[in-house]
């Protein structure tokens, strides 16, 4: 695809910039090229540093914009951080947080967020697929649950933009917060979905100019947007086609681990990304693992960190597993890179791997590291 | 995240020569084990005794690579020695000779236990 990049209006109007800048600006602007990857009209995108920021302005911009019509905020004990640090920053500002908690499949049911709503609930934060188990949430039928009660909706869509099918009006929901990186694009820019009719009260978190519809200030990274648009159309272009190859090399992967014995899948069946499969291995200490796989192939293990002091998953805390059992537990990703052969090598690696370390082991570590 | 391992640490744990279990041999052979997943470790050592010499030690290790590097390291100065005999196997000699953190020493004390079980363990079988 050829992209021109034109510097005379670099400084300029923000929104004009950023048509300017796309190949085509007629049909393939950048906020043409994100908006339609997530079913939006395009003035409904607002272009952020990442899925972070958007999170964060989503949460405390809805939360302090409607301070005065309710203080109760619910979201999970599963989110990303940066869901979870804002509930948070909102707790210290006097809000009051609901933390759901997660079923055994790591998903979150409608019915969870419905019972927990109440006439001060101003906001319901909920993500769509997780990053370490790949669990995909209903957000349509919870959508459906916050419209139905006047609650504002807002949606973490960082891991299934790209991946999967997005369709934010669908979901009914009122903010959707996603980013390039994770479908391909640069790293350094994301979007916010905002709602455009009703569209929701934000209070900004930064001034000085008024850009991107007053929401959010600052001069936007045009070279990143471009990239982001051009991430977002390559990533429409084939999504149906890749979400099936990816995912049938993920059920490979998981077919071939499945042979070492005592292992589990943690999220289970169901929705889910096509491209992460989380896994524990008994008997298994995650930093050895890690190790033993260096150079071969590159994964998280379920603690935060393999220092000494490496805290558990608290999304694999969430779902119940014990200390042990998430140490136990490896998070690998499969994405447009992928090939057959790569996820052959990775399965070979850690059987192999596995297998050592079990060998390592003193009797009767099967039994209590699970 | 991996965390950063000192050659030491490379070396001993890639290939633990004294992992897996005495071979059947001359003499009686002895156990200690500590058993803390939840600090971190869970080893084994076990020592076949000639003439009141460790013969051959050797260790099963569940834990990270300071783990299980340790464990080599301990076993390897088991052997030639009388049980309870040998020198620098406490954590505070075993840590600066892997340059394992100060956070994990935890687990080196679960090694020491370990040991002086082994050290204290009557002879189980020939």
């Amino acid at each position: 695809m050829d992209v021109t990049f034109s510097t005379k209006k670099y400084s300029g109007p923000v929104r004009k910039t950023v048509h300017v800048l796309s190949s085509d600006p007629q049909n393939s602007s950048s906020p043409l090229q994100v908006a339609a990857l997530v079913g939006a009209p395009p003035d409904s995108i607002v272009f952020t540093s990442g899925a972070t920021e958007s999170d964060n302005l989503a949460l405390l911009g809805a939360a302090r914009a409607g301070r005065t019509r309710g203080r109760h905020v619910v979201t999970s004990r599963t989110e990303h951080k940066a869901v979870i640090d804002a509930c948070r920053q909102l707790e210290r500002e006097g809000f009051e947080v609901t933390w759901l908690r997660p079923g055994p499949d790591g998903r979150i049911a409608p019915a969870q967020v419905e019972d927990a709503l109440r006439p001060d609930t101003l906001i319901v934060s909920v993500m769509h697929g997780n990053n370490e188990i790949g669990v995909v949430n209903d957000v349509a039928a919870i959508g459906a649950a916050c419209r139905a009660r006047g609650v504002l909706l807002h949606v973490d869509a960082a891991q299934g933009v790209g991946k999967l099918p997005v369709d934010v009006v669908a979901w009914d929901a009122d903010l959707v917060a996603f980013t390039a990186h994770k479908l391909g694009g640069p790293k350094g820019v994301g979007a916010l979905y905002v709602r455009p009719k009703p569209r929701p009260a934000l209070q900004p978190l930064q001034f000085g100019g008024g850009h991107e519809r007053g929401y959010r200030s600052g001069t936007l990274a045009t070279h990143q947007i471009v990239g982001f648009g051009l991430a977002c159309e390559l990533a429409g272009a084939d999504l149906s086609a890749e979400e099936a190859r990816v995912r049938a090399l993920r059920e490979r992967l998981w077919a071939a681990l499945q042979t070492a014995g005592d292992v589990w899948r943690n999220g289970g069946a169901g929705p889910s990304l096509p491209g992460i499969l989380n896994v524990g291995f008994a008997g298994i200490e995650g930093e050895s693992l890690l190790w033993a796989l260096e150079g071969s192939v590159l994964a998280s293990s379920g603690s935060a960190c393999s220092s000494a002091s490496a805290e558990p998953s608290y999304v694999l805390k969430a779902l119940g597993l014990s200390d042990l059992g998430c140490q136990a537990s490896l998070r690998l990703s499969l994405g447009r890179w992928t090939r057959q052969e790569d996820v052959d090598r990775a399965a070979e690696a850690l059987l192999g791997a596995v297998a050592r370390l079990r060998s390592l082991a003193p009797a009767g570590v099967l039994e209590r590291i699970r | 995240m991996t965390a950063r391992y000192a050659e030491e640490v490379r070396r001993l744990g890639a290939q633990p020569a004294h992992a897996g279990d005495p071979a059947p041999g001359p003499g009686s052979v002895v156990a200690g084990e500590s058993a803390a997943p939840e600090r971190g470790a869970w080893v084994r050592f076990a020592a076949r005794i000639v003439d009141g010499t460790v013969e051959e030690a050797r260790f099963r290790a569940w834990g990270c690579p300071h783990v299980v590097a340790a464990c080599e390291l301990a076993a390897s100065r088991l052997e030639g020695h009388p049980l309870g005999g040998a020198q620098g196997l406490s954590a505070a000699a075993l840590a600066p000779a892997l340059g394992v953190p100060a956070e994990k020493w935890g687990r080196l004390l679960v090694i020491e236990d370990a040991l002086a079980a082994l050290a204290a363990a009557p002879a189980t079988s020939k």
